[in-house]
């Protein structure tokens, strides 16, 4: 008896997910439970497990196909066992998946199964075309069966696919996609050789149309100031191995700064809080968002209820985020939801920088690196580690002042960071 | 880089001022060979050495390279940092044995407690007229040898500044010298600076073809390169520098940028190191950059031919360059 396989609802607002790619092939056996396919959400991709055991047949999705939630992609199938018919084939008269795409066999022009110079055959309907030539008429969501090429045998190269693109009449979808940036404010793109075209999709999406948002929506301030980290610095080499040996996580500075964070964000909930509408909700519970970088996206995986837990807690939990970001193993419910978001970069050496707001939130915490600086300490200039921190402020929710109290508690915590204990 | 008074000198001479500033400096470093005293060596790059340092420091040995590279593996082992000298490439067969089951192997089977800092000097290649067993170049079976580092300069200063970096090396070091480089000139400063193993350097930049040359072929390649440009084709050439440790990101970046690639060797096709580089590049990032098959141009697989003409026509000339750099330059543009 075959099990179907199904785009899964890995998320409450999921409606469709972009499929990515098959991590077993078609025929192979499978075991319930180990990794069987990639998927794109709006938050994040995810490594999908196999619903059961048996061999791999019947695979309906490929690269970049936006699948509906539940809809079968594939089966798991006894030894011997044929794969069904996918039921919306049978129901609906639509066409499917499949049958949608560009025809690519029939549609070829008659010359290329004989070269017209070499006269020989340009090899069983397949395209030949270099690896760049393959990438960007990919990117360029072209059809390479369209393309002469002017290469041996016909072999289509790089030039053969940008010519075909200037010679499309307007409205091309690949000059859409290279020609037009902004729907109400037409900026022309500069004549340049063209390395790579990259769609904006998943995460990467997501981003964009949120800073966008923000940027655009919350009138952003910035107040930043510089703290004394020497205290704080003492603390962390005083604790770091007894929270190695109790976490199994080194203790950052990113953790000393989150407890430090929620303790003063009990004691200022205006900065703890979202707009909504024509009201502003204090938070009570601090979700504590951690800006992380990954290699080719941001994530904010989050600290629930930070105003609860310890130094030790939080190096646990931020520790196991980051860790199962990296591996993207992280649930999307654990990377939504912040009520405050701290950023750092200190690690690339930045010394200061200012945030946007990652909204629904008022405010966003941008810390730079550590850096020794000479600092007059009662008339005597001495050397300091000092840290910059800057706080980006929705101005509609918390004026200056409101915001300069927060940041200037949060800097005497950071300089005498026993009182967290 | 260059020296500030202009100074020129040959490779052959960038070699022996590499060698003797070394041994002024380090009381450890000698040289081990055949007729490398008086006779100052079979292309006389250790000219007068013998007259500064002495036969205690300048070794002569007898007819027996696997006796100079046992020898040699010895002194490493014992704390000294010998340069060894194979009169010709070819006969590093001999010592093979030392160089291959000892040299590269002590270090890894004493779990690092032994080092072997021995430089092996040795001139390789053809065009001098020395026939099938005095005109090999044999760097493949070396860098296939884990343990081995293999260095092939190919001006003179990167001769100076490499053998300076593979005496300090703590491993042993392959040094290919090619004979026709030796008469070579090129602009060489006094006193002590490095070229780091592992480092290959773009010699000319262009964005139509990246060539990926390494001794002997470094400067035919730039010549190729030269007539090519008057033509409107601007080839990139990279200069390996060093074979083992390869480096692996500035051929990645040269061919992510030109999309067409010939690698171009003196030693047969069949075996060697180009297959190599080409297996590299084709499972690097580079791939998705890649707008012609990978090229090689090099030795046929023959012994090479006594006869002058044959043996011309049996390693790539510049000539042999040019034609096929421009053919892969141009194909489908």
């Amino acid at each position: 008896m075959s099990v179907e396989i199904i785009m899964p609802k890995v998320d409450m607002v999921m409606e469709t997910g972009t499929f990515v790619e098959w991590l077993k092939e078609e025929g192979e056996e499978v075991t319930k439970g180990e990794p069987l396919f990639v998927i794109i959400t709006e938050k994040a991709s995810i490594e999908i497990e196999s619903p059961a055991s048996g061999i791999l047949g019947g695979l309906l999705a490929e690269k970049d196909d936006v699948i509906p939630v539940t809809e079968v992609i594939g089966y798991i199938l006894e030894p011997s066992e044929e794969a069904p018919v996918p039921k919306q084939a049978q129901v609906q008269p639509e066409p499917s998946v499949e049958e949608m795409r560009p025809v690519t066999v029939e549609s070829k022009p008659a010359q290329r199964s004989v070269h017209p110079e070499t006269g020989l055959p340009a090899g069983d309907g397949k395209v030949r075309a270099t690896p760049v030539a393959r990438r960007l008429a990919y990117e360029m969501g072209i059809d390479l069966t369209h393309i002469e090429g002017r290469g041996p045998r016909g072999r289509i190269h790089k030039s053969d696919v940008l010519d075909f693109v200037a010679r499309q009449p307007a409205g091309f979808p690949t000059q859409t996609v290279r020609y037009t940036p902004a729907k109400d404010l037409p900026i022309g793109f500069p004549e340049a050789a063209v390395r790579s075209v990259v769609p904006l999709t998943g995460p990467r999406r997501l981003i964009a149309e949120r800073m966008a948002y923000s940027a655009a929506t919350a009138p952003h301030f910035m107040l930043s100031l510089k703290v004394d980290m020497s205290e704080a610095t003492r603390l962390r080499s005083n604790l770091q191995d007894r929270v190695m040996t109790q976490t199994g996580y080194k203790l950052s500075y990113t953790a000393i700064l989150a407890l430090a964070t929620s303790w003063v964000l009990t004691r200022h909930p205006f900065l703890n809080a979202s707009l909504n509408g024509d009201e502003i909700i204090q938070w009570e519970d601090i979700h504590l968002g951690i800006a992380t970088s990954l290699e080719d996206s941001l994530i904010v995986p989050v600290i629930r209820n930070a105003q609860d837990k310890s130094l030790v807690e939080i190096t646990g939990a931020l520790g196991d985020l980051v860790e199962r970001a990296r591996n993207k193993h992280l649930a999307p419910s654990e990377m939504t939801g912040s009520t405050f978001t701290i950023s750092n970069l200190g690690m690339f050496d930045i010394e200061s920088f200012s945030a946007i707001i990652n909204p629904p939130e008022a405010a966003i915490l941008a810390v730079g690196k550590i850096v020794n600086k000479p600092s007059d300490v009662n008339g005597e200039l001495l050397i300091k580690p000092m840290m910059n921190m800057t706080l980006s402020v929705d101005h509609r929710v918390v004026d200056g002042a409101g915001g300069a109290r927060f940041l200037s508690d949060l800097k005497s915590v950071l300089e005498n960071p026993y009182l967290l204990l | 880089m260059t020296d500030q008074n202009g100074r020129e000198i040959t490779y052959l001479e960038a070699l022996r001022e590499a060698m003797v500033e070394e041994m002024r400096r380090d009381e450890t470093v000698f040289l081990i060979g055949e007729d490398v005293g008086r006779y100052g060596g079979a292309f006389g790059v250790s000219m007068g050495m013998l007259d500064e340092f002495g036969p205690e420091r300048i070794r002569e040995t007898p007819i027996s390279e696997a006796a100079i590279a046992g020898a040699a593996t010895g002194a490493a082992l014992m704390g000294m940092r010998p340069i060894a000298e194979i009169m010709f490439m070819d006969f590093l067969t001999i010592s093979m044995n030392q160089l291959v089951n000892q040299a590269a192997k002590i270090r890894f089977m004493f779990g690092g407690k032994a080092k072997i800092p021995l430089v092996l000097r040795t001139p390789a290649g053809s065009g001098t007229g020395a026939a099938a067993q005095h005109s090999q170049s044999l760097e493949a079976w070396f860098v296939h040898t884990p343990g081995i580092k293999v260095v092939a300069p190919a001006t003179p200063y990167d001769a100076k500044g490499l053998l300076l970096a593979s005496i300090r090396d703590n491993n042993p070091v392959l040094f290919m010298e090619h004979k026709l480089l030796y008469r070579t000139k090129g602009p060489v400063p006094e006193g002590e600076y490095t070229v780091p193993l592992g480092k290959a350097t773009v010699s000319r930049s262009g964005r139509a073809l990246s060539i990926i040359a390494y001794s002997i072929m470094v400067p035919r390649a730039m010549e190729a390169a030269e007539k090519l440009s008057a033509e409107g084709i601007e080839v990139e050439v990279v200069d390996l520098r060093s074979l083992k440790p390869l480096d692996n990101e500035t051929i990645i970046q040269s061919v992510s940028k030109t999309g067409r690639v010939l690698i171009v060797h003196e030693a047969p096709k069949t075996g060697g190191f180009g297959g190599e580089v080409a297996a590299m590049i084709a499972n690097s990032e580079a791939f998705d950059f890649l707008d012609a098959p990978i090229s090689r141009l090099c030795g046929r697989d023959i012994p090479i031919p006594y006869n002058r003409e044959l043996e011309r026509a049996t390693v790539p000339q510049v000539e042999d360059i040019i034609s096929v750099a421009r053919e892969l330059a141009l194909e489908g543009r």
